[in-house]
């Protein structure tokens, strides 16, 4: 009997058994003008004609009968391993294979996945930064994520500590949901710590990789992995960046790639946010609030996201209330007082001429309204 | 020819008398010592023989065999020598006692017959006391040691020859009884060479060690390298009550026994502040004949472990127990021994390996990884006994030249004494004595009408993920607040304020990076 061997199964093969780098892959994709078919056509017959030549036979039946037969490096191991664990495979022709993944220059031609958003989602923005955040970028990764997400709009990220769990975390709270690409296998999850977020990720969201299953996260992996972070998106949006971290790697990619970069700007003696000031004097946008990233898409967004009317301008900010914090008297005097730049409590009580008890009772409840922050220790400053 | 003195051996932090027994018999010479005697107390007999002779006695050339009862238990030490040379110059005639029957003797003798101190005095003069005796002569040097133990009449002697002249004639005692005493343990100012106030800016730590003393909440000092978490520690016995008499015994009972010359009544509270190299029984106490630790020490006063992340983690293990039952029980084969313990904990840590996460000024280089493999050696059992983390910073240079003063011991110190004496009342009758202590019935007793408290913690313990442990740590530290307040009852500002002792920036490592 002969069974309807489907393309992934093929390319599968052509990847593991004849070795095939995925490189090579997709010059001969780009070759037959991005027709899948001929370009599985091309390799089985090549494979075919070493065959002949091996055996110094002519056997000129169809190659895709026996593919099985021949497994020599165990493509059927996988497809096994992705039966048993739910993993799913697109293929680079599949209907959906993200369409704006198809346009950067070498789209992985398979992507192991877990989760459906990778094939529903409409439009996606990356979110990446350093994986030693601070206070600050852990509020603004959840600020931006959150909001992005309520809208409709999928966070992509890389799945890592710091900003991008931050972000993966908050995204999952919206309809947009979140997809978090790997460096490694799909079987393993790392770091370690994420664990409840890949299995959160994978029933709310997608968890997605190009590397085969017990492929352990190399070094090398990650500036290759970036490249699939930014083009699955419309732009990348960095939130704390040292000077060379992988979240500038990724901007460089999504500009190769035609993509929007937005960066959020941070205290200028930081050095975790010197990444993002060096984009944004090389010309990344600078983001101070939600619109100032959908400004830039707001043709594509009213046409590719049904989106709530009242998102366009809303200053989120505002929302979360400016106007009113509800803090009253010796509270508010505090509260004017701490301002953007950190005060230690010591500052805080000379001003205040008030009790250290009190100032402490005082401090501790705006941190409970979320109204300030300890920046570092026994340092304050103000969220809104 | 049998002459019989009382004496005492140590177990543990306690004594217990023991007979000394002679009998001089005919027969060849010989001086034997049988009832257990440890290698101290066999080699007692070449010190005997020299100080009564060079006392100007004769050492009787007979078969001298002398018995330590109970003769079950081991005896270690150099206590007997006084006594047994005592007893054989009256077994052997020379001398003869007044009032040898309400008497008992320590001391151990150098060859020339000088009497030289031994350990553990206190706890001998009060047993002593307990088991009816009317004098206790003990070496001159540390005769104040013991002479707050009222009921017993201290005698102190310097000399072999002083004793005899003291033992054989009841009017003579009467010059040799050490009047050291003063009317009771008087209060006192300020007799450390610290003070509170060197500590310049730190309100928040200053704040925090003030009301754990006041409740006696075990705290951690979280901060980078000079930040001023030992500067501080340190501090913090000085503004702890003073001792009364019956605590300062109880302080001099266990120095006593940790080394020979106390002289003196020991009237401040202990800081003791132990080095992370120290061993497993260095801390809790142990050996082949067990002595006090770091932990017992520390009795009534203050255990300080810097550089706690450096401790190996079993030892911070045993502390569990201690800090639970206020006493360790060390057991060894033969015996059981117990010294009490009830300490207050303060700790210092950095907040990661390289010391500056959370810092200003300098950038932590610690991964996330390293910093939660850090606080994981922390976490834990012992953590959940701590009721207060406070992060301590690092000042700019110019605030150490500020003038402005602040507070004196003395003046925290009174504030802390009326707290206790709110809590003394609070928990008369019962087992515990601090806030610290009290368990989660007592709290439900407390917040049982006031549902507004009830709700502020629902709602912060919500919001902060805080585990059962640490909202009852939130309601013990606020319960003391309310005490310095002088308040009746847990206000929501107490409260409010009690959680900057357990939120700090980073101290809630699961949560927080």
């Amino acid at each position: 009997m002969i069974m309807k061997i489907e393309n992934k199964e093929k390319i599968l093969y052509i990847l593991i058994d004849m070795k095939i780098k995925p490189s090579k892959f997709m010059d001969i994709y780009r070759q037959n003008n991005g027709d899948i078919n001929k370009t599985i056509k091309y390799f089985l017959e090549y494979e075919n004609l070493k065959l002949n030549l091996e055996t110094g036979e002519r056997n000129n039946h169809d190659p895709e009968t026996d593919m099985h037969k021949r497994d020599k490096y165990g493509y059927l191991k996988v497809i096994d391993y992705m039966l048993k664990n739910k993993v799913e495979l697109l293929c680079i022709g599949d209907h959906g294979y993200p369409d704006i993944l198809k346009q950067i220059y070498s789209p992985p031609p398979l992507l192991f996945f877990k989760g459906n958003k990778i094939k529903e989602m409409e439009f996606s923005i990356a979110i990446v930064g350093s994986r030693k955040c601070t206070a600050y970028g852990r509020e603004v990764a959840g600020y931006i994520s959150r909001n992005l997400s309520e809208i409709g709009i999928t966070v992509v990220s890389g799945l890592a500590l710091g900003i991008d769990s931050y972000a993966h975390k908050a995204a999952l709270e919206g309809k947009g949901g979140t997809i978090g690409i790997l460096g490694c296998g799909i079987d393993i999850v790392y770091p370690p710590e994420n664990k409840l977020l890949y299995e959160e990720i994978t029933i709310k969201g997608s968890i997605v990789t190009e590397y085969f299953p017990a492929i352990p996260p190399l070094k090398s992996n990650f500036p290759v992995r970036n490249r699939i972070i930014s083009g699955l998106c419309r732009g990348v949006i960095v939130i704390e960046a040292g000077e060379k971290s992988g979240a500038v790697i990724t901007c460089e990619m999504a500009l190769k790639q035609n993509r929007e970069v937005f960066a959020v700007p941070g205290n200028i003696f930081s050095p975790a946010s010197k990444g993002c000031h060096k984009l944004i004097k090389n010309g990344a946008k600078l983001v101070e609030r939600i619109d100032d990233i959908l400004e830039e898409f707001s043709q594509v967004c009213q046409e590719n996201l049904k989106l709530r009317s009242d998102y366009n301008l809303t200053d989120h900010m505002k929302v979360q209330g400016r106007q009113d914090i509800g803090v009253r008297g010796n509270e508010a005097r505090i509260y004017e007082f701490i301002g953007f730049r950190a005060k230690s409590v010591e500052e805080i009580v000379r001003y205040s001429k008030m009790e250290v008890r009190e100032v402490l009772g005082i401090l501790a409840s705006l941190e409970i309204k979320q109204l300030i922050r300890e920046d570092s220790f026994n340092k304050y400053s103000r969220l809104f | 020819m049998f002459f019989k003195l009382d004496s005492f051996t140590l177990i543990g932090i306690n004594a217990i008398r023991v007979s000394v027994e002679v009998h001089l018999s005919r027969g060849l010479p010989e001086f034997i010592i049988v009832g257990l005697p440890g290698k101290a107390v066999n080699e007692s007999r070449q010190r005997v023989r020299s100080a009564v002779l060079n006392s100007g006695f004769d050492f009787p050339i007979k078969k001298i065999i002398v018995n330590l009862s109970p003769a079950d238990i081991k005896k270690d030490g150099s206590f007997y020598d006084l006594p047994i040379a005592l007893a054989i110059l009256a077994a052997s005639g020379q001398i003869k006692y007044d009032i040898s029957e309400k008497s008992c003797f320590v001391g151990e003798l150098s060859l020339d017959g000088k009497i030289n101190p031994v350990k553990g005095l206190i706890s001998m003069a009060e047993e002593a006391r307990d088991i009816g005796k009317k004098y206790f002569l003990v070496p001159c040097e540390i005769a104040s040691q013991a002479s707050f133990i009222y009921g017993v009449d201290i005698v102190a002697c310097k000399t072999l020859s002083e004793a005899v002249e003291a033992f054989t004639c009841r009017e003579n005692i009467r010059k040799f009884i050490c009047r050291d005493k003063i009317g009771s343990v008087s209060s006192r100012g300020n007799s450390y060479d610290l003070d509170f106030s060197d500590v310049k800016g730190q309100l928040r730590a200053k704040r925090a060690l003030e009301i754990a003393v006041s409740g006696r909440h075990n705290i951690i000092l979280i901060g980078p390298p000079g930040s001023g978490k030992t500067m501080l520690a340190r501090r913090a016995v000085t503004i702890m009550p003073d001792l009364n008499l019956e605590e300062c015994i109880e302080v001099t009972k266990v120095y006593s026994l940790y080394e020979k010359y106390v002289n003196r009544l020991i009237q401040e509270r202990p800081f003791r502040n132990p080095h992370h190299t120290i061993s497993r029984a260095g801390l809790i106490g142990g050996g082949a004949n067990p002595r006090p630790g770091e932990i017992s020490l520390a009795h009534r006063g203050l255990l300080f472990l810097d550089e706690f992340s450096q401790f190996p983690k079993n030892f911070i293990e045993d502390l569990r127990q201690p800090l639970e039952n206020k006493e360790i029980i060390i057991t060894r084969s033969h015996l059981s021994y117990s010294f009490p313990c009830n300490f207050m904990l303060i700790m210092a840590t950095n907040p990661c390996y390289c010391g500056y996460f959370g810092d200003e000024s300098r950038k932590c280089v610690c991964s996330q990884r390293e910093i939660q493999k850090f606080w994981k050696k922390m976490s834990g059992p012992v953590m959940d006994r701590i009721d207060m983390r406070v992060t301590v910073a690092r000042l700019p240079e110019k605030s150490f030249i500020n003038t402005g003063t602040s507070e004196n011991s003395n003046k925290i110190k009174s504030r802390i004494e009326k707290c206790l004496r709110i809590q003394n009342e609070r928990f008369k009758g019962k087992k515990i004595s601090y806030n610290a202590e009290v368990g989660i019935n007592i709290i439900n007793e407390w917040l049982r009408d006031d549902k507004k408290i009830r709700d502020l913690i629902y709602t912060i313990s919500g919001k902060y993920n805080l585990t059962a442990r640490g909202t009852v740590s939130i309601l013990k530290v606020s319960r003391t607040i309310a005490d310095l307040e002088n308040s009746d009852i847990i206000k929501e500002n107490h409260v409010i304020e009690a959680i900057n002792y357990r939120m700090g920036y980073g101290c809630n490592p699961e949560s927080n990076f």
